[in-house]
Protein backbone atom coordinates (compact mmCIF):
# COMPACT_ATOMS: atom_id res chain seq x y z
CA UNK A 1 0.00 0.00 0.00
CA UNK A 2 1.42 3.42 -0.90
CA UNK A 3 1.27 6.33 1.53
CA UNK A 4 -1.35 8.95 0.72
CA UNK A 5 0.27 12.07 -0.74
CA UNK A 6 0.43 14.90 1.81
CA UNK A 7 -1.75 17.87 1.15
CA UNK A 8 1.21 20.23 1.18
CA UNK A 9 4.97 19.78 0.86
CA UNK A 10 5.43 22.98 2.83
CA UNK A 11 3.02 24.78 5.09
CA UNK A 12 4.39 27.83 6.93
CA UNK A 13 2.34 30.09 9.15
CA UNK A 14 3.23 33.39 10.77
CA UNK A 15 7.00 32.99 10.49
CA UNK A 16 8.84 35.73 12.35
CA UNK A 17 12.58 36.15 12.78
CA UNK A 18 13.80 39.63 13.45
CA UNK A 19 17.36 40.90 13.53
CA UNK A 20 18.63 44.00 15.28
CA UNK A 21 17.98 46.97 13.00
CA UNK A 22 14.65 45.63 11.75
CA UNK A 23 15.78 43.18 9.05
CA UNK A 24 14.39 39.65 8.89
CA UNK A 25 10.96 38.22 8.20
CA UNK A 26 7.94 39.69 9.94
CA UNK A 27 5.09 37.20 9.69
CA UNK A 28 5.14 35.15 6.50
CA UNK A 29 2.63 32.48 5.45
CA UNK A 30 3.71 30.25 2.60
CA UNK A 31 2.58 26.97 1.01
CA UNK A 32 4.12 24.70 -1.56
CA UNK A 33 1.88 21.94 -2.92
CA UNK A 34 3.09 18.64 -4.38
CA UNK A 35 3.86 19.16 -8.08
CA UNK A 36 4.13 22.91 -7.65
CA UNK A 37 7.02 25.23 -8.49
CA UNK A 38 6.57 28.23 -6.21
CA UNK A 39 8.84 31.17 -6.91
CA UNK A 40 9.80 33.91 -4.47
CA UNK A 41 10.79 37.23 -5.95
CA UNK A 42 11.94 40.34 -4.18
CA UNK A 43 14.67 42.93 -4.09
CA UNK A 44 17.98 42.22 -2.37
CA UNK A 45 17.46 42.22 1.39
CA UNK A 46 13.71 41.51 1.08
CA UNK A 47 13.99 38.44 3.30
CA UNK A 48 13.96 35.60 0.76
CA UNK A 49 17.16 33.98 1.99
CA UNK A 50 16.21 34.44 5.66
CA UNK A 51 12.88 32.73 4.94
CA UNK A 52 14.63 29.82 3.20
CA UNK A 53 17.13 29.51 6.04
CA UNK A 54 14.25 29.22 8.51
CA UNK A 55 12.60 26.50 6.42
CA UNK A 56 15.86 24.50 6.40
CA UNK A 57 16.57 24.80 10.12
CA UNK A 58 19.48 27.20 9.64
CA UNK A 59 17.67 29.84 11.70
CA UNK A 60 15.19 29.42 14.51
CA UNK A 61 12.03 31.47 14.45
CA UNK A 62 10.95 33.99 17.05
CA UNK A 63 7.33 32.98 16.31
CA UNK A 64 5.36 30.89 13.87
CA UNK A 65 5.73 27.36 12.64
CA UNK A 66 6.42 25.42 9.49
CA UNK A 67 5.70 21.86 8.40
CA UNK A 68 7.43 19.81 5.74
CA UNK A 69 5.24 16.97 4.47
CA UNK A 70 3.13 17.51 7.57
CA UNK A 71 6.03 17.27 10.06
CA UNK A 72 6.75 20.25 12.31
CA UNK A 73 10.27 21.59 11.64
CA UNK A 74 11.08 21.56 15.35
CA UNK A 75 10.58 17.81 15.54
CA UNK A 76 11.82 16.94 12.03
CA UNK A 77 14.22 13.99 12.03
CA UNK A 78 16.20 12.02 9.45
CA UNK A 79 13.06 10.72 7.70
CA UNK A 80 11.92 14.27 6.95
CA UNK A 81 15.32 15.69 5.98
CA UNK A 82 16.00 12.69 3.71
CA UNK A 83 13.22 14.05 1.49
CA UNK A 84 14.64 17.59 1.29
CA UNK A 85 17.17 18.97 -1.18
CA UNK A 86 18.56 22.48 -1.05
CA UNK A 87 21.10 24.99 -2.25
CA UNK A 88 21.14 28.16 -0.18
CA UNK A 89 23.97 30.57 -0.92
CA UNK A 90 27.08 28.37 -1.20
CA UNK A 91 26.80 25.21 -3.31
CA UNK A 92 27.91 21.86 -1.88
CA UNK A 93 31.37 21.76 -3.48
CA UNK A 94 34.42 20.86 -1.39
CA UNK A 95 37.47 22.26 -3.15
CA UNK A 96 39.68 19.24 -2.47
CA UNK A 97 37.26 16.69 -3.94
CA UNK A 98 36.48 15.95 -7.58
CA UNK A 99 33.04 16.42 -9.02
CA UNK A 100 32.31 12.73 -8.52
CA UNK A 101 33.78 12.77 -5.01
CA UNK A 102 31.55 15.68 -4.02
CA UNK A 103 28.46 13.98 -5.40
CA UNK A 104 29.34 10.72 -3.64
CA UNK A 105 29.65 12.35 -0.23
CA UNK A 106 26.50 14.40 -0.86
CA UNK A 107 24.67 11.14 -1.55
CA UNK A 108 25.92 9.59 1.71
CA UNK A 109 24.91 12.68 3.70
CA UNK A 110 21.46 12.65 2.09
CA UNK A 111 20.81 9.10 3.16
CA UNK A 112 21.38 7.27 -0.14
CA UNK A 113 22.31 3.66 0.82
CA UNK A 114 26.00 2.95 0.21
CA UNK A 115 25.29 0.39 -2.51
CA UNK A 116 23.14 2.86 -4.44
CA UNK A 117 25.55 5.80 -4.33
CA UNK A 118 27.38 5.07 -7.60
CA UNK A 119 24.16 4.68 -9.56
CA UNK A 120 22.70 7.90 -8.09
CA UNK A 121 25.92 9.79 -8.88
CA UNK A 122 26.08 8.47 -12.47
CA UNK A 123 22.46 9.44 -13.02
CA UNK A 124 22.90 13.02 -11.85
CA UNK A 125 26.23 13.46 -13.69
CA UNK A 126 24.34 12.53 -16.82
CA UNK A 127 21.36 14.75 -15.98
CA UNK A 128 23.47 17.84 -15.34
CA UNK A 129 26.02 17.11 -18.08
CA UNK A 130 28.90 16.97 -15.60
CA UNK A 131 30.87 14.08 -17.16
CA UNK A 132 33.71 16.41 -18.22
CA UNK A 133 34.16 17.58 -14.63
CA UNK A 134 33.59 14.28 -12.84
CA UNK A 135 37.31 13.78 -12.24
CA UNK A 136 38.29 17.44 -11.84
CA UNK A 137 38.79 18.93 -8.37
CA UNK A 138 36.08 21.44 -7.47
CA UNK A 139 38.79 24.04 -6.77
CA UNK A 140 39.51 24.07 -10.50
CA UNK A 141 35.89 24.44 -11.60
CA UNK A 142 34.41 27.76 -12.72
CA UNK A 143 31.82 29.38 -10.46
CA UNK A 144 29.06 28.29 -12.82
CA UNK A 145 30.19 24.68 -12.89
CA UNK A 146 30.48 24.64 -9.10
CA UNK A 147 26.89 25.87 -8.96
CA UNK A 148 25.86 23.12 -11.38
CA UNK A 149 27.66 20.60 -9.16
CA UNK A 150 25.87 21.98 -6.09
CA UNK A 151 22.48 21.67 -7.79
CA UNK A 152 23.25 18.10 -8.80
CA UNK A 153 24.27 17.34 -5.19
CA UNK A 154 20.99 18.81 -3.91
CA UNK A 155 18.81 16.79 -6.28
CA UNK A 156 20.56 13.42 -6.65
CA UNK A 157 18.46 11.72 -3.96
CA UNK A 158 15.17 12.66 -5.65
CA UNK A 159 13.87 14.91 -2.86
CA UNK A 160 10.15 15.59 -2.56
CA UNK A 161 10.71 19.15 -1.27
CA UNK A 162 13.35 21.32 -2.92
CA UNK A 163 14.57 24.75 -1.76
CA UNK A 164 16.82 26.68 -4.14
CA UNK A 165 18.05 30.20 -3.46
CA UNK A 166 18.98 31.99 -6.69
CA UNK A 167 19.84 28.68 -8.38
CA UNK A 168 20.70 30.20 -11.75
CA UNK A 169 23.44 32.40 -10.27
CA UNK A 170 26.55 32.03 -12.43
CA UNK A 171 24.97 29.30 -14.58
CA UNK A 172 25.52 29.51 -18.34
CA UNK A 173 22.46 29.35 -20.63
CA UNK A 174 22.92 25.59 -21.08
CA UNK A 175 22.99 25.14 -17.30
CA UNK A 176 19.84 27.25 -16.92
CA UNK A 177 18.01 25.02 -19.39
CA UNK A 178 19.23 21.83 -17.66
CA UNK A 179 18.05 23.15 -14.30
CA UNK A 180 14.70 24.24 -15.67
CA UNK A 181 14.09 20.83 -17.24
CA UNK A 182 15.19 19.09 -14.07
CA UNK A 183 12.80 21.11 -11.90
CA UNK A 184 9.87 20.69 -14.26
CA UNK A 185 10.46 16.93 -14.35
CA UNK A 186 10.70 16.69 -10.57
CA UNK A 187 7.57 18.78 -10.05
CA UNK A 188 5.71 16.58 -12.52
CA UNK A 189 6.75 13.59 -10.39
CA UNK A 190 5.19 15.19 -7.31
CA UNK A 191 8.00 17.22 -5.73
CA UNK A 192 7.24 20.64 -4.28
CA UNK A 193 9.80 23.25 -5.32
CA UNK A 194 10.47 26.61 -3.70
CA UNK A 195 12.83 28.77 -5.69
CA UNK A 196 13.96 32.37 -5.37
CA UNK A 197 15.16 34.39 -8.29
CA UNK A 198 15.92 37.87 -9.54
CA UNK A 199 15.12 36.88 -13.10
CA UNK A 200 11.41 37.37 -13.58
CA UNK A 201 11.32 36.03 -17.14
CA UNK A 202 13.09 32.89 -16.15
CA UNK A 203 10.82 32.36 -13.13
CA UNK A 204 7.74 32.86 -15.29
CA UNK A 205 8.81 29.99 -17.54
CA UNK A 206 8.51 27.33 -14.88
CA UNK A 207 6.70 28.71 -11.82
CA UNK A 208 3.10 27.84 -11.14
CA UNK A 209 2.92 30.56 -8.53
CA UNK A 210 5.03 33.68 -7.94
CA UNK A 211 5.00 35.35 -4.51
CA UNK A 212 6.41 38.84 -4.07
CA UNK A 213 8.30 39.55 -0.86
CA UNK A 214 9.31 42.96 0.37
CA UNK A 215 10.74 44.04 3.68
CA UNK A 216 10.20 40.62 5.25
CA UNK A 217 6.53 40.34 4.28
CA UNK A 218 4.48 38.79 1.49
CA UNK A 219 3.05 41.73 -0.43
CA UNK A 220 1.32 39.97 -3.30
CA UNK A 221 1.47 37.52 -6.15
CA UNK A 222 2.34 37.78 -9.82
CA UNK A 223 0.61 35.88 -12.59
CA UNK A 224 3.26 33.71 -14.30
CA UNK A 225 1.29 34.06 -17.53
CA UNK A 226 1.20 37.84 -17.15
CA UNK A 227 2.58 40.05 -19.91
CA UNK A 228 4.80 42.60 -18.18
CA UNK A 229 5.98 40.94 -14.97
CA UNK A 230 8.64 43.55 -14.30
CA UNK A 231 6.16 46.41 -14.32
CA UNK A 232 3.73 44.46 -12.12
CA UNK A 233 6.53 43.57 -9.70
CA UNK A 234 7.73 47.14 -9.25
CA UNK A 235 4.16 48.42 -8.97
CA UNK A 236 3.63 46.10 -5.99
CA UNK A 237 6.97 46.98 -4.37
CA UNK A 238 6.46 50.72 -4.77
CA UNK A 239 2.89 50.52 -3.47
CA UNK A 240 4.16 48.61 -0.43
CA UNK A 241 6.90 51.13 0.28
CA UNK A 242 4.52 54.07 -0.22
CA UNK A 243 1.89 52.42 2.00
CA UNK A 244 4.33 51.98 4.86
CA UNK A 245 5.75 55.50 4.54
CA UNK A 246 2.23 56.92 4.65
CA UNK B 1 27.15 3.08 15.82
CA UNK B 2 24.12 4.56 14.07
CA UNK B 3 23.86 4.88 10.30
CA UNK B 4 24.16 8.69 10.37
CA UNK B 5 27.44 8.66 12.27
CA UNK B 6 28.80 5.89 10.02
CA UNK B 7 27.97 7.92 6.90
CA UNK B 8 29.44 11.07 8.45
CA UNK B 9 32.70 9.28 9.29
CA UNK B 10 32.99 7.98 5.72
CA UNK B 11 32.38 11.51 4.39
CA UNK B 12 34.82 13.23 6.75
CA UNK B 13 37.49 10.58 6.12
CA UNK B 14 37.18 11.14 2.38
CA UNK B 15 37.44 14.92 2.78
CA UNK B 16 40.48 14.64 5.06
CA UNK B 17 42.23 12.11 2.82
CA UNK B 18 41.83 14.37 -0.21
CA UNK B 19 42.87 17.51 1.64
CA UNK B 20 46.19 19.17 0.92
CA UNK B 21 46.01 20.90 4.29
CA UNK B 22 45.95 17.61 6.18
CA UNK B 23 48.70 16.18 3.94
CA UNK B 24 50.89 19.26 4.56
CA UNK B 25 50.33 19.19 8.32
CA UNK B 26 51.20 15.49 8.39
CA UNK B 27 54.39 16.02 6.40
CA UNK B 28 55.42 19.04 8.47
CA UNK B 29 54.76 17.21 11.71
CA UNK B 30 56.43 13.91 10.88
CA UNK B 31 59.36 15.13 8.81
CA UNK B 32 59.73 18.39 10.71
CA UNK B 33 59.99 16.75 14.12
CA UNK B 34 62.40 14.17 12.72
CA UNK B 35 64.63 16.76 11.06
CA UNK B 36 64.55 19.16 14.03
CA UNK B 37 65.41 16.37 16.45
CA UNK B 38 68.33 15.25 14.35
CA UNK B 39 69.51 18.85 13.97
CA UNK B 40 69.35 19.53 17.71
CA UNK B 41 71.19 16.32 18.52
CA UNK B 42 73.95 17.14 16.04
CA UNK B 43 74.19 20.73 17.31
CA UNK B 44 74.31 19.49 20.92
CA UNK B 45 77.03 17.01 20.01
CA UNK B 46 79.03 19.89 18.53
CA UNK B 47 78.69 21.77 21.85
CA UNK B 48 76.38 24.62 20.69
CA UNK B 49 75.61 26.46 23.93
CA UNK B 50 72.22 27.82 22.86
CA UNK B 51 70.99 24.37 21.91
CA UNK B 52 72.39 22.89 25.12
CA UNK B 53 70.52 25.55 27.10
CA UNK B 54 67.26 24.71 25.26
CA UNK B 55 67.70 21.01 25.95
CA UNK B 56 68.11 21.68 29.69
CA UNK B 57 68.40 18.42 31.63
CA UNK B 58 68.49 16.48 28.36
CA UNK B 59 71.84 17.99 27.40
CA UNK B 60 74.48 15.36 27.76
CA UNK B 61 71.99 12.48 27.84
CA UNK B 62 72.99 10.07 25.09
CA UNK B 63 71.47 7.05 23.40
CA UNK B 64 67.76 6.48 22.95
CA UNK B 65 66.84 8.57 26.02
CA UNK B 66 68.60 11.62 24.57
CA UNK B 67 67.06 11.26 21.10
CA UNK B 68 63.57 10.52 22.37
CA UNK B 69 63.76 13.28 24.97
CA UNK B 70 64.42 15.81 22.19
CA UNK B 71 61.62 14.38 20.02
CA UNK B 72 59.17 14.59 22.93
CA UNK B 73 60.12 18.15 23.78
CA UNK B 74 59.61 19.29 20.20
CA UNK B 75 56.39 17.31 19.80
CA UNK B 76 54.86 18.66 23.00
CA UNK B 77 54.99 22.21 21.62
CA UNK B 78 55.27 21.91 17.82
CA UNK B 79 53.03 18.87 17.63
CA UNK B 80 50.34 20.58 19.67
CA UNK B 81 50.42 23.53 17.28
CA UNK B 82 50.14 21.21 14.28
CA UNK B 83 47.24 19.28 15.82
CA UNK B 84 45.47 22.53 16.64
CA UNK B 85 45.91 23.76 13.07
CA UNK B 86 44.50 20.48 11.74
CA UNK B 87 41.45 20.71 14.03
CA UNK B 88 40.94 24.40 13.23
CA UNK B 89 40.90 23.52 9.57
CA UNK B 90 38.64 20.47 9.95
CA UNK B 91 36.01 22.54 11.77
CA UNK B 92 36.69 26.14 10.75
CA UNK B 93 36.89 25.49 7.02
CA UNK B 94 33.15 24.75 6.86
CA UNK B 95 32.56 28.36 7.92
CA UNK B 96 35.44 29.90 5.98
CA UNK B 97 34.45 28.08 2.76
CA UNK B 98 30.72 28.62 3.29
CA UNK B 99 30.03 24.87 3.06
CA UNK B 100 28.37 24.88 6.49
CA UNK B 101 25.01 25.82 4.92
CA UNK B 102 25.07 22.54 3.01
CA UNK B 103 25.37 20.63 6.30
CA UNK B 104 21.87 21.67 7.41
CA UNK B 105 18.62 19.89 6.53
CA UNK B 106 20.30 16.50 6.11
CA UNK B 107 19.31 13.12 7.55
CA UNK B 108 22.82 13.02 9.07
CA UNK B 109 22.70 15.35 12.07
CA UNK B 110 25.24 18.11 12.61
CA UNK B 111 26.40 16.69 15.97
CA UNK B 112 27.10 13.41 14.10
CA UNK B 113 29.16 15.38 11.58
CA UNK B 114 31.10 17.09 14.39
CA UNK B 115 31.72 13.75 16.13
CA UNK B 116 32.81 12.22 12.82
CA UNK B 117 35.36 15.01 12.39
CA UNK B 118 36.79 14.19 15.82
CA UNK B 119 36.86 10.45 15.10
CA UNK B 120 38.72 11.03 11.82
CA UNK B 121 41.07 13.45 13.58
CA UNK B 122 41.91 10.91 16.29
CA UNK B 123 42.45 8.13 13.77
CA UNK B 124 44.77 10.44 11.83
CA UNK B 125 46.64 11.39 15.04
CA UNK B 126 47.18 7.71 15.86
CA UNK B 127 48.57 7.23 12.35
CA UNK B 128 50.89 10.21 12.86
CA UNK B 129 52.04 8.69 16.18
CA UNK B 130 52.89 5.38 14.53
CA UNK B 131 54.74 6.97 11.59
CA UNK B 132 56.68 9.39 13.80
CA UNK B 133 57.71 6.54 16.10
CA UNK B 134 58.89 4.58 13.05
CA UNK B 135 60.95 7.51 11.77
CA UNK B 136 62.58 8.08 15.16
CA UNK B 137 63.34 4.34 15.41
CA UNK B 138 65.03 4.43 12.01
CA UNK B 139 66.93 7.56 13.08
CA UNK B 140 68.08 5.89 16.32
CA UNK B 141 69.21 2.69 14.66
CA UNK B 142 71.00 4.73 11.98
CA UNK B 143 72.91 6.51 14.75
CA UNK B 144 73.95 3.13 16.11
CA UNK B 145 71.84 3.15 19.28
CA UNK B 146 70.67 -0.39 18.43
CA UNK B 147 74.15 -1.57 19.41
CA UNK B 148 75.34 1.01 21.91
CA UNK B 149 72.05 1.33 23.87
CA UNK B 150 70.00 -1.78 23.10
CA UNK B 151 68.13 -1.64 26.42
CA UNK B 152 66.95 1.94 25.82
CA UNK B 153 64.87 1.05 22.77
CA UNK B 154 61.78 0.53 24.94
CA UNK B 155 61.67 4.29 25.60
CA UNK B 156 60.46 4.64 21.99
CA UNK B 157 57.02 3.79 23.34
CA UNK B 158 56.87 7.19 25.00
CA UNK B 159 56.53 8.78 21.54
CA UNK B 160 53.12 7.38 20.51
CA UNK B 161 51.82 7.99 24.04
CA UNK B 162 52.86 11.64 23.97
CA UNK B 163 51.66 12.20 20.38
CA UNK B 164 48.19 10.86 21.19
CA UNK B 165 47.98 12.76 24.51
CA UNK B 166 49.03 15.94 22.70
CA UNK B 167 46.37 15.34 20.05
CA UNK B 168 43.76 14.95 22.81
CA UNK B 169 44.55 18.25 24.52
CA UNK B 170 44.25 20.12 21.18
CA UNK B 171 40.49 19.37 20.95
CA UNK B 172 39.42 22.75 22.45
CA UNK B 173 40.62 24.21 19.11
CA UNK B 174 37.67 22.44 17.41
CA UNK B 175 35.23 24.07 19.80
CA UNK B 176 36.86 27.50 19.40
CA UNK B 177 36.75 27.19 15.58
CA UNK B 178 33.03 26.35 15.82
CA UNK B 179 32.11 29.11 18.26
CA UNK B 180 34.28 31.64 16.41
CA UNK B 181 33.08 30.43 12.97
CA UNK B 182 36.46 30.14 11.33
CA UNK B 183 40.05 28.92 11.41
CA UNK B 184 41.66 31.77 13.33
CA UNK B 185 39.77 31.31 16.63
CA UNK B 186 40.85 27.65 16.61
CA UNK B 187 44.46 28.56 15.98
CA UNK B 188 44.32 31.24 18.68
CA UNK B 189 42.98 28.67 21.15
CA UNK B 190 45.82 26.32 20.19
CA UNK B 191 48.44 28.98 20.77
CA UNK B 192 46.85 29.63 24.16
CA UNK B 193 47.08 25.95 25.11
CA UNK B 194 50.71 25.77 23.92
CA UNK B 195 51.64 28.79 26.01
CA UNK B 196 49.89 27.54 29.16
CA UNK B 197 51.30 24.03 28.76
CA UNK B 198 54.86 25.20 28.12
CA UNK B 199 54.94 27.85 30.85
CA UNK B 200 53.69 25.38 33.46
CA UNK B 201 55.96 22.62 32.18
CA UNK B 202 59.04 24.80 32.33
CA UNK B 203 58.05 25.84 35.86
CA UNK B 204 57.74 22.13 36.65
CA UNK B 205 54.16 22.62 37.86
CA UNK B 206 50.68 21.47 36.90
CA UNK B 207 51.14 17.72 36.66
CA UNK B 208 47.44 17.32 37.46
CA UNK B 209 46.28 19.94 34.95
CA UNK B 210 45.21 17.89 31.89
CA UNK B 211 46.49 20.36 29.28
CA UNK B 212 49.86 20.63 31.06
CA UNK B 213 50.52 16.98 31.96
CA UNK B 214 51.72 15.81 28.51
CA UNK B 215 54.26 18.65 28.08
CA UNK B 216 55.52 18.21 31.64
CA UNK B 217 55.78 14.45 31.11
CA UNK B 218 57.81 15.13 27.95
CA UNK B 219 60.35 17.30 29.80
CA UNK B 220 60.39 15.66 33.23
CA UNK B 221 58.67 12.27 33.18
CA UNK B 222 59.39 11.58 36.83
CA UNK B 223 57.33 14.56 37.97
CA UNK B 224 54.09 13.30 36.35
CA UNK B 225 52.39 10.28 37.95
CA UNK B 226 50.71 7.87 35.49
CA UNK B 227 47.33 8.67 37.06
CA UNK B 228 47.80 12.33 36.09
CA UNK B 229 48.13 11.30 32.43
CA UNK B 230 44.83 9.47 32.77
CA UNK B 231 43.11 12.82 33.39
CA UNK B 232 44.07 13.99 29.88
CA UNK B 233 41.06 12.33 28.11
CA UNK B 234 38.79 14.62 30.14
CA UNK B 235 39.78 17.44 27.75
CA UNK B 236 38.46 15.81 24.54
CA UNK B 237 35.44 14.43 26.41
CA UNK B 238 34.40 17.86 27.72
CA UNK B 239 35.27 19.81 24.58
CA UNK B 240 33.97 17.07 22.25
CA UNK B 241 30.66 17.35 24.11
CA UNK B 242 30.72 21.13 23.81
CA UNK B 243 31.43 20.76 20.08
CA UNK B 244 28.46 18.43 19.58
CA UNK B 245 26.25 20.87 21.51
CA UNK B 246 27.51 23.88 19.52
CA UNK B 247 26.86 22.08 16.22
CA UNK B 248 23.40 21.00 17.36
CA UNK B 249 22.47 24.57 18.30
CA UNK B 250 24.20 26.19 15.35
CA UNK B 251 22.35 28.98 13.53
CA UNK B 252 23.52 30.87 10.46
CA UNK B 253 22.76 34.20 12.05
CA UNK B 254 26.10 35.99 11.68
Amino acid sequence: MTEPAPLLRLEARGLVREFPGGAGVHGIDLDVAPGEVHALVGLNGAGKTTLMRILLGMLRTDRGDARIDGVDLRSAGPDTWRRVGHVVEHPFAYAELTGRGNLAIAARLRGVPRDDVDAAVDRVIDEFDLARYANVRASRLSLGNRQRLGLAAALLHEPSFVVLDEPTNALDPAGVILLRESLVRRAAAGAGILVSSHHLDEVARIAHRITVINDGRVIGELDPAGIDLERAFFAQVHADVAGRVA
Amino acid sequence: MNAGLRAAIAVEARKAAASRVMASVTALLVLGVGALSLGMLLAAASGDEQVLAKLGPLAGVGGWAGLIGVVLQITAAGGLLAFGVALSWLFGREFADGTVAALFALPVSRPAIAMAKLVVYLAWAIGVAVVLTGIVAVLGFAMGYGVTDAAGVATLLRIPVLVVLTALIAVPAAWAATIGRGLLPGIAATVGIVVVAQVFAIADAGAWVPIVAPALWAIAPASVPAAALLTVPSVPIVFGGLCALAWARLQLDR
